[in-house]
Order: C-alpha cells, then sequence, then structure tokens
C-alpha cells in the first residue's frame, strides 16, 4: 500500500524534519490533522500537492517532472542523468516538501502526486510495454523520422486520419511498435521511446539557474529623488481626489463600483490616465477612506480627516503596505476585455495578485540600482514562479505591479527606492518626512489674479486657499486663480471679504496687489444681497399692520410665523392648515394659486388622481367531463410510472443489503485499493438534495477530488465527488 | 532637492523664480523650448508644448539638452513622466523630412519605416502623396509642400522641412544705418529667422519690428511682398523703408484698394488680398505671378485664412511672420507653425521695456458708476446688447473729458469700439476724429498733425488698432472695446509704447462701467498684459475728479 508506506515515511521524521514539512507546506497543519495517517492523507491530497507544487521554481519543477516520468522506485542517480547533476541539490528540498520521499529501495512520489502533474509530464506519454529495440529507431524510414520529430518534445499524441489506413512512416512506427494507437484517429508516443529519442534526458531546455535580469542601471540616489517626488504626487492625489468626491460625490453603480464616467472626470481633475485614476480610486477604498454611502454615493469618510493630520511616512507606509497584501487588482479596470469591471466594484479579486506584487517587490529589492527591462524580469519571475494555471495574468500582474510601484514612489525610474527597502526590512523610519520637502506656510501673489505656492502647503493654509481659489496647476509648486467664483465660493464657505484679505495679507510673502483686493471687495459687497430659502406657505397683506397684529396675536402664538418683509409672512405649515388656524383665530383669508389667482373654495371635494378599480377575478369555470377525464389519466400514469420505480429501487436495496459506511480516510483507501484491484463496489453517494442512493460502481480513477467509474445502473461513466460518497463497500 | 530656480509642474508648466540669482541663466536656458506663458513680477510661467519642444528640436536642441537643464535648475525632483515625454515628444520630429531630389522632386523621407507606413495610410496624408519610391521614400506633390506639412502636424509627427528656398528675383536691398543704429534684439531676431529659414518673430509693439523686417530683406537680397494690415500701415511701412534703406521711392509698390502698383518691394493689404470678385480671389495671384523671395505677413495674428490656405501654397518661399501677440482667439497658432513657421524670436515685454527700448506704461482702470436710470436700462436690456449699453454709458463721457482736461500737455489718443459713441466724444472734446470711413488722406493728415503736435488730442476707431506709429502718444484713453479681446488690448497700449524724448511714463486709462459685464470684459482683456507683467491699477472716477490719479 503506497499511502501506507507514504504515511510511515512520514511516521519517520524526525521533529526538524516535520516542521521543516510544515514550514514550507502550512496548509498541512490547519487545521491540525488529528495523527500521522490523517496528515499522510492530507499530504497526499491532490489540493494540498497542487499548491505544493505551486511553490516550486523553474527548476524545481523540472525535476520533479523528471521524477515522474521515472518509474518507482527511482534512484538518484536515475534521476540525475536524465536531468542535469546540479538536480542534485535540488532533490533534497523536494524531500523536505513531501513532494518525493526516500523508501528502502529508493525515491518514490506521492500516489496522488501523478495526478496533479498530469497524464503526460513533460510532454511524455505513457511507456510501452511491448520489447522494443531502440536502435532500430536509427533505420526508421524518413517519413518515420519526421513523425518522430514532431512528436519527441511532446505532446506525445498525433492525429491520423484513419488509424486502419496509416501513412507509410507511421505504419512503419505502428508495426515497430515505436507509436501505440490510442483511439481511431490519434496515436501516441511511448515515454520509453520519447526519452530515447531525447538523448535519455527528460527536458528540451534544462533551466538549472535563474535567467539574469538585464536593465538600465539608476544610481540609487537618483532612484529615491525621483521616488520622493513620486511619494508626493501619491499623497496628493490621494488628497485631491477625495476633497473632490466630497464636493462632488460620484453614485455607484447598482452592480457596485466606479462608473466610467466618473472615473474620467476623475482622471481629469487629478490630470493622470484613467488607469492612474483607477488604481488612486482603489487605493483610499481600500484604506477605508471613502464608503459607498446607503444611498450609493461615493462620499470620503472621517477617517481622511485623520489621515490629513498624520506625517507623510505614516501615510505612505499604510498606503503601500496595503497595496502589498490586497487581492484586488485596479488594473483589470477599463481593459477592452473586461468592460464591466469597474473601480471600487466587485470582481477585482485575484488569487496570486499580492503574492505576484511581493515576489516583483523581492525581485527588485535583490536588484538594486536597476530599472529591469520587462521580459528579463518577467521571464526571471517566470522562473522563479511559473504561473502553471493562468501565466497571462501573472504577466499582466508584473506589468502593473510596476506601473502601479512607480506611482508609489515604490520605485523610482524603474529601480526600487531606499524608503521601500526601509519598508520590507520593516525599519521604523523610513526616512520619508525627513527628505520630503518641508511644508511651506506662505504664498506669492502676483497682478495676474495667480498665487503661487512655491512648495506642499500647509493643510490648514491650503484648506482655506482651496475654497477661495482654483487650482491652475499642479505639482511641486501649486498655482492658484482668484476669479468671481472662486471667491463666492470662498463666502458661500461661510468667509467674508474681510477675513479673505487678512488671510491674504498674513499668508502672501508679496502684498496684494490692488486689483485682486478690488475682486475681492466687489464680490463680497455683492454676495448674499438676493436671499433663496424654503417655506411652505406664505401671508401677504397690502396692510401692514393686519400683518403686525397677526404676529402679536396670542391666539396663532402656536404658528411658526416669520415677517420676511413688512407686507409678508412665511410660514412653514401648509397653506391649508394655515388657513384654518386664521379661520379660528377669527380672521378671512384667501387662497391664492401660485400665478396669483383667487382661489375660490371648492364646493365638492374629488380626488386628483386618476382611477384605478380593481381588477376584476372570474370565478372558475365548471370543467368538462373531457379535461376532468385528461386529468384522471395523466394522474394515474404518473402514479403507474412512480409506483414502478419505487419497487425498482427497493429491489436493489434489498440485493445490496444495507448503505455501505466508510470513514472519509477510509473511503478513500478503499478506492485506491480497488481502482488498482478492479473490483466491483457498492458505494452511497449523496445527491444535490442530500439524500443517499446506492450505486453499484466500477471504480476506474481518482482525480482531483473526483472518483471515475463506471455506474452500473446507468452503464455510463460518471464522475463522483469524493466527499459526497458515504462509505464503499465490496459487492 | 536643490535650490534650483525652476519648479517643473506635472500639468508641463515650469515656474521660474525671478528674484532667484539663478533666474536670468535659467531663463536663458529653458527659452529654447519652452513657451513664455506668463511673466507677471514674481513668478513667470512658460509651459513645455508639443509645438515648443519641435521648434528646439528644429534649433538644434536635442530631447537630452532640455531634460538635462530642467534637472539642473529643477527645485525638487522632475516628475518622471514629463522626461519621458519631453524625450517621446521630441523624438517624433524629424523621423520625416521633406527633401527636394533632383529625380523625382519633392520627397518625403523616413529613418523610421514604420512611421511612414503609419502617416501614408492616414486618409488626410494618402492624397498628398505621389508613387512610393523605396520602403523610406514617397515622392510628394511639389504643389502640397504646405499641406502635407500641416496635415503631418496634426497626426503628431511634424515633418522638417529640408526642401530648402527659392532665391527669388535678386533685388539689392541694404539697411543705411545714418543717424540710427538696429537694435541688438532686432539684429538677433533677422538673424534667427534668417537661419531658421522661415518663421514667427515675436516682439511687443513699438519694439520696431518694421527694422526687423527691413533687416530680414537685407539678408534676403531679393523682391520681398509685405503683407500688412491695412492702407495707413502699408504707407508707414513705405515711409520706414525709405528712411532705412536702400530703396527708392520707385522700388516700393502699394498694392491696395486705391492702387495697384508692384514694384520689387510691394506692400499689399491683407484686405484687398481677400477681395473677392465673384466669388473667386482675384487678387491672390499676387503671391504666385511673381518671383519672390521673401514674403512678409505683419500683424500675423490677424491673417484671414484665405491666406493662410494660400501660403501653403508656396512653401517654396521664405516667409517671415511678426506679431506683438501670438495669442490667435481663433486658436490657429498650429496653422501659424507649419505653415509661415515655427516662432523663431522671443522676448518678454518687460526686459525691452528694461532696455529702454519702449517706453515704461501704467495702466489704470478708471471705474465710473452709472446713474440710476442707465443702472435701469443696462438691467433690461437684451442680453447681446448689454456690453453695447454699459460700454458707451453717458456717465463715461464726462470722465473721459476730464481725463482729457487733465492730460492737456500729453498727446491723448481716446479709443473706442462704437462709432455712435465716438462721434458724441468727438463733439463733446472738440477734436478730429478717424474711423473706418474716413478717407485714407484724411486720415494720413490727421496723423501727421498729431505726430507734429499741432494736434493734442485724437478720438480713434478700431482703424487705429494696429501699425499705426504714433510715436509722441503719451495717453491712451479706451471707453469701449471689442468685447475681452485680450490681444486688442496689448495692440492697444502698443499705440503709447514708442520710447518718448522726455522719458515720460505711458498712461492707458480704461474706462469701465461699476458692476456691470464691462467689468467682466475688462478682466479678462487685462489678463495678457497683466501676464506680460502689466499691473492694473483701479480707481475710482470721484479720485480723477479730485485730481488724484
Amino acid at each position: 500500500m503506497e499511502t501506507r508506506s507514504f504515511a510511515d515515511y512520514l511516521r519517520g521524521l524526525d521533529d526538524p524534519g516535520l516542521l521543516s514539512l510544515f514550514a514550507l507546506r502550512p496548509d498541512l497543519v490547519s487545521p491540525v490533522p488529528h495523527d500521522i495517517a490523517s496528515l499522510a492523507v492530507r499530504a497526499n491530497s491532490a489540493p494540498s500537492l497542487a499548491r505544493a507544487v505551486e511553490r516550486l521554481n523553474e527548476w524545481q519543477f523540472q525535476v520533479l517532472e523528471a521524477c515522474a516520468a521515472l518509474d518507482e522506485p527511482m534512484v538518484e542517480k536515475e534521476i540525475l542523468s536524465v536531468t542535469n547533476p546540479s538536480a542534485k541539490f535540488v532533490l533534497p528540498h523536494l524531500v523536505s516538501m513531501a513532494l518525493l520521499y526516500k523508501s528502502s529501495d529508493g525515491y518514490r512520489l506521492p500516489s496522488s502526486l501523478r495526478e496533479v502533474l498530469g497524464n503526460e509530464p513533460a510532454g511524455l506519454g505513457p511507456a510501452s510495454m511491448a520489447k522494443l529495440s531502440m536502435k532500430k529507431l536509427d533505420e526508421a524510414p524518413e517519413a518515420a523520422k519526421k513523425v518522430l520529430e514532431k512528436l519527441t518534445w511532446g505532446p506525445p499524441r498525433g492525429s491520423v486520419g484513419d488509424i486502419r489506413n496509416p501513412g507509410p512512416g507511421i505504419a512503419w512506427l505502428l508495426k515497430e511498435n515505436f507509436l501505440v494507437p490510442f483511439d481511431q484517429r490519434t496515436v501516441i508516443l511511448p515515454r520509453n521511446v520519447a526519452i530515447y529519442l531525447r538523448g535519455g534526458k527528460i527536458h528540451k531546455h534544462p533551466s538549472p539557474n535563474p535567467p539574469v535580469l538585464t536593465g538600465r542601471l539608476v544610481a540609487q540616489k537618483t532612484s529615491d529623488r525621483a521616488a520622493i517626488a513620486n511619494v508626493s504626487t501619491i499623497l496628493r492625489w490621494y488628497e485631491e481626489i477625495l476633497n473632490f468626491w466630497s464636493e462632488e460625490p460620484p453614485s455607484a453603480l447598482r452592480a457596485g463600483g466606479l462608473g466610467v464616467r466618473d472615473l474620467k472626470t476623475a482622471a481629469q481633475h487629478l490630470g493622470v490616465d484613467e488607469n492612474c485614476a483607477a488604481f488612486v480610486a482603489e487605493l483610499v477604498y481600500l484604506n477605508g477612506l471613502v464608503a459607498i454611502d446607503a444611498d450609493d454615493r461615493i462620499l470620503p469618510t472621517h477617517a481622511f480627516d485623520i489621515w490629513l493630520t498624520q506625517s507623510p511616512q505614516i501615510r505612505w507606509r499604510s498606503l503601500v503596505s496595503l497595496w502589498l497584501v490586497t487581492s484586488r487588482v485596479s488594473g483589470l479596470v477599463g481593459r477592452a476585455e473586461s468592460k464591466h469591471i469597474s473601480a471600487l466594484g466587485p470582481e477585482l479579486d485575484r488569487v496570486n495578485a499580492a503574492a505576484t506584487r511581493r515576489l516583483t517587490l523581492e525581485t527588485l529589492s535583490q536588484h538594486p540600482e536597476i530599472s529591469p527591462d520587462l521580459d528579463s524580469l518577467l521571464a526571471l519571475i517566470k522562473w522563479k514562479a511559473p504561473a502553471r494555471r493562468n501565466p497571462g495574468l501573472q504577466g499582466d500582474l508584473i506589468t502593473w505591479t510596476l506601473r502601479e510601484a512607480e506611482w508609489l514612489g515604490v520605485t523610482g525610474q524603474g529601480a526600487i527606492s531606499k524608503y521601500t527597502l526601509a519598508l520590507l526590512n520593516g525599519r521604523e523610519d523610513l526616512e520619508i518626512d525627513s527628505e520630503l520637502p518641508k511644508p511651506i506656510d506662505h504664498i506669492l501673489i502676483q497682478g495676474d489674479n495667480t498665487a503661487i505656492a512655491p512648495g506642499r502647503l500647509e493643510i490648514a493654509v491650503a484648506r482655506v486657499l482651496d475654497s477661495i481659489a482654483d487650482i491652475e496647476s499642479r505639482g511641486g509648486a501649486t498655482v492658484y486663480r482668484f476669479s468671481e467664483s472662486s471667491i463666492r465660493r470662498g463666502l458661500d464657505h461661510g468667509k467674508t471679504g474681510e477675513e479673505i484679505k487678512e488671510f491674504l495679507r498674513k499668508t502672501s510673502k508679496t502684498p496684494i496687489p490692488q486689483p485682486l483686493d478690488y475682486l475681492i471687495g466687489d464680490v463680497a459687497k455683492r454676495h448674499g444681497r438676493l436671499r433663496v430659502g424654503n417655506t411652505s406657505s406664505y401671508l401677504r397683506c397690502e396692510d401692514p399692520t393686519l400683518l403686525s397684529q397677526i404676529v402679536s396675536d396670542k391666539k396663532l402664538e402656536g404658528l411658526p410665523l416669520r415677517r420676511i418683509a413688512p407686507e409678508v409672512l412665511v410660514c412653514d405649515l401648509d397653506a391649508n392648515e394655515m388657513m384654518i388656524a386664521l379661520r379660528s383665530a377669527g380672521y378671512m383669508p384667501a387662497a391664492e394659486s401660485n400665478t396669483g389667482v383667487l382661489i375660490t373654495g371648492q364646493r365638492v371635494s374629488r380626488a386628483k388622481s386618476k382611477p384605478r378599480p380593481p381588477r376584476v377575478i372570474g370565478e372558475l369555470e365548471t370543467p368538462t367531463e373531457e379535461t376532468l377525464a385528461a386529468a384522471l389519466r395523466a394522474l394515474r400514469a404518473a402514479e403507474r410510472s412512480s409506483h414502478k420505480q419505487t419497487s425498482l429501487r427497493e429491489i436493489a436495496a434489498n440485493a445490496l443489503g444495507s448503505l455501505p459506511r466508510t470513514t472519509a480516510n477510509e473511503t478513500l483507501d478503499l478506492l485506491h485499493k480497488f481502482i488498482v484491484e478492479g473490483e466491483t463496489l457498492s458505494i452511497g453517494y449523496a445527491d444535490n438534495n442530500g439524500s443517499v442512493t446506492h450505486r453499484i460502481i466500477d471504480p476506474l480513477s481518482i482525480s482531483a477530488g473526483s472518483l471515475i467509474a463506471r455506474d452500473h445502473g446507468t452503464g455510463e461513466i460518471q464522475t463522483f465527488r469524493i466527499p459526497r460518497i458515504t462509505g464503499v463497500a465490496t459487492l | 532637492m536643490t535650490d534650483g530656480p525652476l519648479i517643473v509642474q506635472s500639468d508641463k508648466t515650469l515656474l521660474l523664480e525671478i528674484d532667484h540669482p539663478l533666474s536670468t541663466e535659467c531663463r536663458r536656458a529653458i527659452a529654447p523650448f519652452a513657451e513664455l506663458e506668463r511673466s507677471p513680477e514674481h513668478i513667470h510661467t512658460y509651459r513645455l508644448t508639443n509645438l515648443g519642444l519641435w521648434n528646439a528640436r528644429a534649433a538644434g536642441h536635442d530631447a537630452e539638452q532640455v531634460i538635462d537643464t530642467l534637472l539642473k535648475y529643477s527645485r525638487y525632483a522632475v516628475p518622471h513622466s514629463i522626461l519621458v515625454d519631453v524625450a517621446e515628444t521630441m523624438s517624433r520630429y524629424g523621423r520625416l523630412r521633406l527633401e527636394a531630389d533632383p529625380v523625382h522632386g519633392l520627397i518625403l523621407v523616413t529613418t523610421d519605416t514604420a512611421v511612414l507606413e503609419e502617416v501614408i495610410r492616414a486618409k488626410k496624408i494618402a492624397p498628398l502623396l505621389g508613387v512610393r519610391i523605396d520602403a523610406q521614400t514617397v515622392a510628394v506633390h511639389p504643389s502640397q509642400r504646405g499641406h502635407i506639412k500641416q496635415s503631418l502636424l496634426r497626426l503628431g509627427w511634424p515633418a522638417e522641412d529640408f526642401a530648402g528656398y527659392v532665391d527669388g528675383q535678386h533685388h539689392e536691398i541694404d539697411l543705411v544705418q545714418n543717424g540710427w543704429k538696429i537694435r541688438q534684439y532686432q539684429e538677433l531676431a533677422a538673424e534667427g529667422f534668417w537661419h531658421g529659414g522661415s518663421g514667427v518673430v515675436v516682439l511687443p509693439c513699438g519694439a520696431g519690428k518694421t527694422i526687423v523686417g527691413a533687416a530680414a530683406m537685407a539678408h534676403a537680397k531679393a523682391t520681398t511682398l509685405i503683407l500688412v494690415t491695412n492702407t495707413v500701415a502699408a504707407r508707414q511701412w513705405r515711409e520706414e523703408l525709405l528712411i532705412r534703406t536702400t530703396l527708392n521711392e520707385d522700388e516700393i509698390g502699394e498694392y491696395s484698394g486705391s492702387k495697384k502698383e508692384i514694384r520689387p518691394v510691394t506692400i499689399a493689404t491683407y484686405q484687398v488680398m481677400t477681395k473677392k470678385k465673384n466669388g473667386v480671389y482675384s487678387h491672390l495671384d499676387l503671391f504666385d505671378t511673381h518671383d519672390w523671395g521673401l514674403i512678409i505677413y505683419d500683424e500675423v495674428h490677424l491673417l484671414p485664412a484665405p491666406i493662410f490656405r494660400f501660403t501653403a501654397d508656396i512653401q517654396s518661399r521664405r516667409r517671415l511672420g511678426l506679431t506683438a501677440t501670438l495669442v490667435r482667439e481663433d486658436g490657429l497658432e498650429g496653422e501659424v507653425f507649419s505653415l509661415i513657421g515655427p516662432k523663431r524670436f522671443d522676448v518678454p515685454w518687460k526686459e525691452i521695456e528694461a532696455q529702454g527700448y519702449i517706453a515704461p506704461a501704467e495702466c489704470i482702470e478708471v471705474r465710473v458708476t452709472l446713474t440710476e436710470q442707465e443702472r435701469l436700462a443696462y438691467a433690461t436690456a437684451e442680453p447681446e446688447n448689454k456690453y453695447r449699453h454699459c460700454a458707451t454709458a453717458v456717465t463715461k463721457r464726462k470722465i473721459v473729458e476730464e481725463l482729457v482736461k487733465q492730460h492737456a500737455d500729453d498727446q491723448v489718443l481716446v479709443i473706442g469700439q462704437y462709432i455712435d459713441q465716438l462721434d458724441e466724444l468727438q463733439a463733446v472734446l472738440n477734436v478730429p476724429i478717424i474711423k473706418g470711413d474716413t478717407p485714407i488722406k484724411e486720415r494720413e493728415h490727421l496723423f501727421g498733425l498729431f505726430r507734429q503736435g499741432k494736434i493734442k488730442c485724437l478720438v480713434v476707431s478700431k482703424v487705429a488698432n494696429f501699425s499705426i506709429d504714433l510715436p509722441e502718444a503719451s495717453v491712451a484713453i479706451q471707453v469701449s472695446g471689442a468685447f475681452g479681446s485680450r490681444q486688442e488690448e496689448a495692440q492697444r497700449l502698443g499705440r503709447i509704447l514708442r520710447p518718448k524724448a522726455d522719458g515720460r511714463t505711458a498712461r492707458f486709462y480704461s474706462v469701465v462701467s461699476r458692476d456691470t459685464i464691462d467689468q467682466d470684459f475688462a478682466q479678462n482683456r487685462q489678463r495678457f498684459l497683466a501676464e506680460q507683467g502689466y499691473s492694473y491699477r483701479i480707481i475710482d472716477a470721484d479720485d480723477v475728479y479730485q485730481g488724484k490719479i
């Protein structure tokens, strides 16, 4: 029994051995297995093995593949001969990951590993049982050699028009057993033949060494300088997008997320492209600085106010750390092939995003002062972590990571910055606060109604300026323009003209030019001359004394009346209620329509809405005799068939006895065993609704958590999910 | 972080701190590739534009130099995207070249086949091309030299024009420098133009653009066509050329509404060139039927569209554009670049003022308060008439009277947009008026009297906006204008910028009705000058009456 001996091997491991296994495959201890037997089962399960295989680099994977291509047990010499002498250094690692284990007669693979690696590891077909004389291959006719050339490096299958009438080359190969017919149209090259043709090796390009990273040299100082500029830029983008959204909150799409148009507006506001805007939007979302409110508006949260008070270093650390761990991939937004994916929306999570990001950064930090060429970096990372499931996405993820790293200031001019190295090394002080230009507290106002802040402004000053001037240009410095509308905005925010002037006098290093002074004065003078408000009803009277009387009338004390002009009172009550109140107090008001016409009292009340009478629900018609008869016929037929089925089931149950029950571990063990022995089994199988049925099956193989077996009931080959098998028994 | 004077913004503007010790050095370094956008008192704004960067390439600067300059003077780290963008933009220039080929005539040659493939597939370009000669070369119809340059510029692949110029018919022209000397910047401008082949020279009003034209002619020594805005300007050109060059009266012809002379040097007006007869521009042949060696476009910012079209056809002749403000309210700066040529010379107004070649000027906005009656009329006027109502308010008349009285010793121009307003002012002030229907002879007579100081005050309509040389005018009073036109305001100020004999400061008054759109337009109009460093002072009409100017 293979598993038993794998379990025995694990049982034989010492503590350090087990510890290193757990460190390399943490999924084995979550949750902690009861005993070594269940540990062995888990370590031999397809998902866990697949996860372990994912963690191998290209070379380790190649060696493992080579092992899988050999017959068990393999000896080290054999493995080295089909790969490369340096495989010697890889084998201990594979062993410590329990992807390979030593038994008394040599190395063995955990039994499920071959399934994980696929039926044709390294493009090799099944081994041929026939006796072959490889020498004959050298004498193969030209046509046959051509066929072999195509199949040698895999895939080992070739299709032929008709197996009974193949071309001369294939006919010769079939005759000599160098090709094996697979089905009507397919032939397969046996493993031993392929290995012979490959010159006793498994891989065409064994890659024991990682590819060399090439790129442009960037002095650390240069990249730090560029990075710090990027750091201050991303922090500025953060503030700008949030300030912008607090003024003009976008609405979330029904499916969640930020619409294309809103993204475009935000991009324009920041002065960046949409990819970058999506990235910033995603980051502020991750940071909890915006939330989607109940009314679907996307608004900054209170966390933003706290954020503003934090030092740049703390802010940067928090956003880079978030970026490193998130599984959300903003690069997916706005691609032609995935139009439905939006920033802040669902569907942005990708399994390998964080891992790839981390790997990319690790690679960059192992190669400081280099701005790598994309292709070279892709090749290196592909070697380090071959993404067998979705290689295209890995490439995209790396490209995006580089792009985002530059935006974040994680890199500067493509090379990793010292701030990032400090962050990755867990240092306390990243030196960001000390190297960012100090915030300044003054501006220069010029004759053309612009103000220039020649550096990053202190937050308090920037806030006031934002409210009274429009930003014209952003970057290291900020250019503000004063205009009538910007000053008006400031006044709307509750400042007076004098306050604005005072603020500018205090903040500006240069005197306020006279035109600006006048502009502020002019706008302040006009601001608020017109007043707008809401009210429900008004009361007007040509005679102000009557209104004065009403205001001071004790009987009307409860009415919320306010006098806005000598001849006008306003009230928050509805006009009708106001009339009733006035009438009961002895006044004689008349109603006025919104065009000022007197409304005469209605004599009769009528509903305003359209009539909507209830629907008439008719009674059931008396059925005809024919319909009744037909119904009866249908009923009977159904009854008969269900009766038939029930009795069939009963017969089967009696024949098979009660449902077999085995534990999960036993089930798997037994299945493995009986697959090898090729016995017919009786199993209990739960269907979608949870009811367990009895099946008689011939098990064929197990793969990825499913049993493939021929069901006697249907006569077809079917897939059974192993967790749903309640038990296994022989007949 | 260094202590440089320059801040490079992420929107491609460059802020230059003027009070910084390195500012002059830095300005010289960035001037070749960055366009000066604003030059108020403390911080000048330059902008990196595609045109500017291509200009720099045309003048022989490469991306590396530009990037080095930015990095050298920048106070903060330069955004990476800008550096990438500069390199990319500059590399686009010169990948396509127009060349003269002995066999095929005009050809378009590339160093980058992919670019050529891209452009010959463009819908707008294909009809302009002839046969494909090889992978890198394609023939161009010689008549399409201008059009193809225009279209390529729009595609973002500007072509460098190496096809050369025809010399034109030789004609001896030299400068005669007796009693005056060409100024250094004028010489630089003329040389810059000559080495570049074709292009635009930007100089403030009153800085002597005519001399630059004359110097260019002296370089070319060939028959010259000069295009000017109107007849009076044409006569002034003629007089200047007679004084400044070896040309004599018979060698200079005037081609205008009244005269149709064609001489070795011909001065034509835009108006006559664009006059249509039976639906065709009958005078445009003037460009073609004579072998001009040089064509000068005065006030190129006003160049009318038909002339653009025609200019496209004469790309083998040297072209010089002259202007004070390359601000086109119609946004056709790109056409000027591709058809006349890139900007070859530019100098901030204040720098020339500092050298004493233009008079220092003080700009004053005088605010008048409308009477109740006027306000009511303004408030109820139709929106399209509102500006007219407030700009021509009767209240303005009194203050103009007062200003003219206070400047009794100065040569005063009263400038306005609306003829009836000017007529009224003329009647009140009792001075001559020049407007559109004043005959040329009368105009010249009046301008002559004004120059001699026999008339102290003139009322002029927009005919006097440009190219009228009135050296002694030292006060201008603007009562109304063409809405918010920035360029008009600059031109009007230009009328009084000739340096005065006694070094007096010129005064530019703009009379504005308070709390109306007149005030809003005034603000817009002033923007260009404010950006050039002319700060306006606002005073109330009452202050004028009390003599507190």
